[in-house]
């Protein structure tokens, strides 16, 4: 198609995409939620304002309780239209009715502060929670899938109301010695599709149609606490709570992750 | 969604009937492949863009865009360089630059500024040259210096996703991010906004510290995508 539609403030659509790869928003003295960088032009009066503004504490304190993300979060506040898109990658917008949704933090463009962001418990992935639009970027157009599935690391966007994602790993890891150094190395043949993530429940699964990825953004760690998914690696000789079964130090030429494979 | 589109005869359309020379005719085959019909007449295009042709084609390499001596030590000076080729012949001549998403475009008598990255071919009649753009380009990370074509007839640009086209008018100015600009045309005025605040130094900024600012009237061509800027990140 030949870009031959020649946009201005009156024609532009409201809240919706002008191509595939350019969603608009329209700011009417509202606020959103908004990625760094992801902003590629506006018309009007619109201003952009780190998360920790001052003025700005009533609205974070309600709708944005991710401390890791902070730094990478700005919000536009004003009235004008403003054009998102990011990496000529597909940006759709999803409206939640008083739902859930999970999606990679780095796919996330923008939110309606009528929505919730929370960190994941899965690393690397953000909550959503309320009633809200937002939008979100994906190489490729999103396909909607219903569980029981599983499906690659990489095509995931996110997911939907579904309870319980988890790691599903083909049989071969059990096939001893070999199998084990197979999967590690790649040596003898890897279809490269071991490893998946499994859904199960109720739900739809987001997945994008390729398996490029958005550089994950720099998140920091989360607080380093018994319990918590991701806090950082046990230090050795600092086990405490981390490693179920006391992690003993690691030596010099161990094979990785092997010795678990195998029980040891 | 409403959409008011142009008729395709304003923006991508050959000069009037009654034109003398033989003019070439620029047309997009799918979004990233440009193709250029010439009768005898040649067209200027990035250096090694052609993909394909039919017919019979000559193509010679340009030294300093096609602009002379003086062209070339500016080109040279502004580090704005440009390799370009000059296509002539008979037939249908292709191209295409990285699977970037081409744009065409028409002058009639105005001047279009792009940076010469992004310029894939422009009909052999239009005149090229640089010019100084300030800070914008600073901020952009494109140098302080881009490519204007100025003339009547058709032009190429390429760029990260299919481009947007938004009109300025005097009543609505619009603001850009330096990485996603790519091209504007017509009598624009270009200022350059910061908001940097001491909160920025304090690693709290807004996350768009830089824009381009334009008033007057004009388009300007904004790519779904962004280069890495200096600005990028404050």
């Amino acid at each position: 198609m030949n870009a031959s539609a020649v946009h201005d403030p009156s024609t532009l659509p409201s809240d919706d995409n002008v191509n595939p790869y350019t969603f608009c928003v329209d700011l009417k003295g509202s606020r959103w939620f908004l990625q760094k960088g992801k902003m590629i032009a506006y018309y009007g009066d619109v201003s952009f304002q780190g998360v920790g503004h001052g003025a700005l504490d009533r609205l974070v304190r309600t709708s944005f309780h991710s401390p890791m993300h902070a730094g990478d979060w700005v919000v536009a506040e004003g009235s004008g239209k403003m054009l998102l898109a990011d990496r000529a990658f597909d940006v759709n917008s999803y409206d939640l009715d008083e739902g859930n949704l999970t999606v990679r933090s780095g796919n996330l463009l923008a939110f309606e502060p009528s929505l919730s962001l929370k960190q994941s418990i899965v690393p690397g992935f953000l909550t959503l929670i309320g009633t809200g639009t937002f939008v979100a970027a994906s190489n490729g157009p999103v396909v909607f899938m219903e569980p029981p599935i599983r499906v690659d690391p990489q095509a995931l966007v996110g997911w939907a109301d579904c309870p319980s994602p988890c790691h599903h790993y083909d049989h071969a890891y059990l096939s001893g010695v070999l199998g084990g150094l197979r999967a590690l190395t790649g040596i003898g043949g890897a279809s490269g599709e071991e490893h998946q993530f499994e859904f199960v429940g109720a739900g739809t699964v987001l997945l994008q149609s390729s398996e490029a990825l958005l550089p994950e953004r720099g998140t920091g760690t989360v607080p380093h606490e018994p319990g918590v998914p991701g806090g950082g690696a046990p230090h050795p000789g600092h086990g405490s709570g981390q490693g179920s079964h006391g992690s003993a130090p690691r030596l010099p030429g161990q094979l990785g992750d092997l010795q678990r494979r195998f029980g040891l | 969604m409403p959409r008011v589109r142009i008729p395709p005869a304003e923006l991508s359309s050959p000069p009037p009937a009654g034109y003398r020379r033989p003019v070439a005719t620029f047309r997009l085959q799918g979004s990233k492949v440009l193709a250029v019909d010439v009768t005898g007449d040649a067209v200027r295009a990035k250096n090694g863009s052609m993909v394909a042709y039919e017919g019979r084609m000559a193509f010679k390499k340009m030294s300093g865009g096609g602009e002379g001596l003086r062209g070339m030590v500016t080109r040279r000076l502004t580090g704005e360089q440009m390799e370009v080729m000059e296509v002539r012949g008979q037939g249908t001549c292709y191209f295409a630059d990285r699977a970037s998403d081409v744009t065409v475009l028409a002058l009639h008598g105005d001047k279009l500024c792009v940076e010469a990255s992004n310029l894939l071919c422009s009909d052999g009649g239009l005149r090229t040259g640089t010019t100084f753009t300030g800070l914008r380009g600073g901020a952009g990370g494109t140098g302080l210096f881009t490519t204007t074509v100025e003339g009547s007839g058709q032009v190429a640009i390429t760029s990260d996703g299919p481009a947007v086209v938004l009109r300025v008018t005097p009543r609505y100015p619009l603001s850009v991010d330096p990485g996603a600009y790519v091209a504007h045309q017509g009598d624009l005025r270009q200022s350059f906004q910061s908001g940097v605040t001491f909160r920025t130094l304090l690693g709290e900024g807004g996350g768009e510290a830089f824009q381009i600012r334009f008033e007057g009237d004009g388009l300007v061509y904004v790519q779904p995508s962004e280069r890495n800027t200096v600005g990028g990140d404050v």
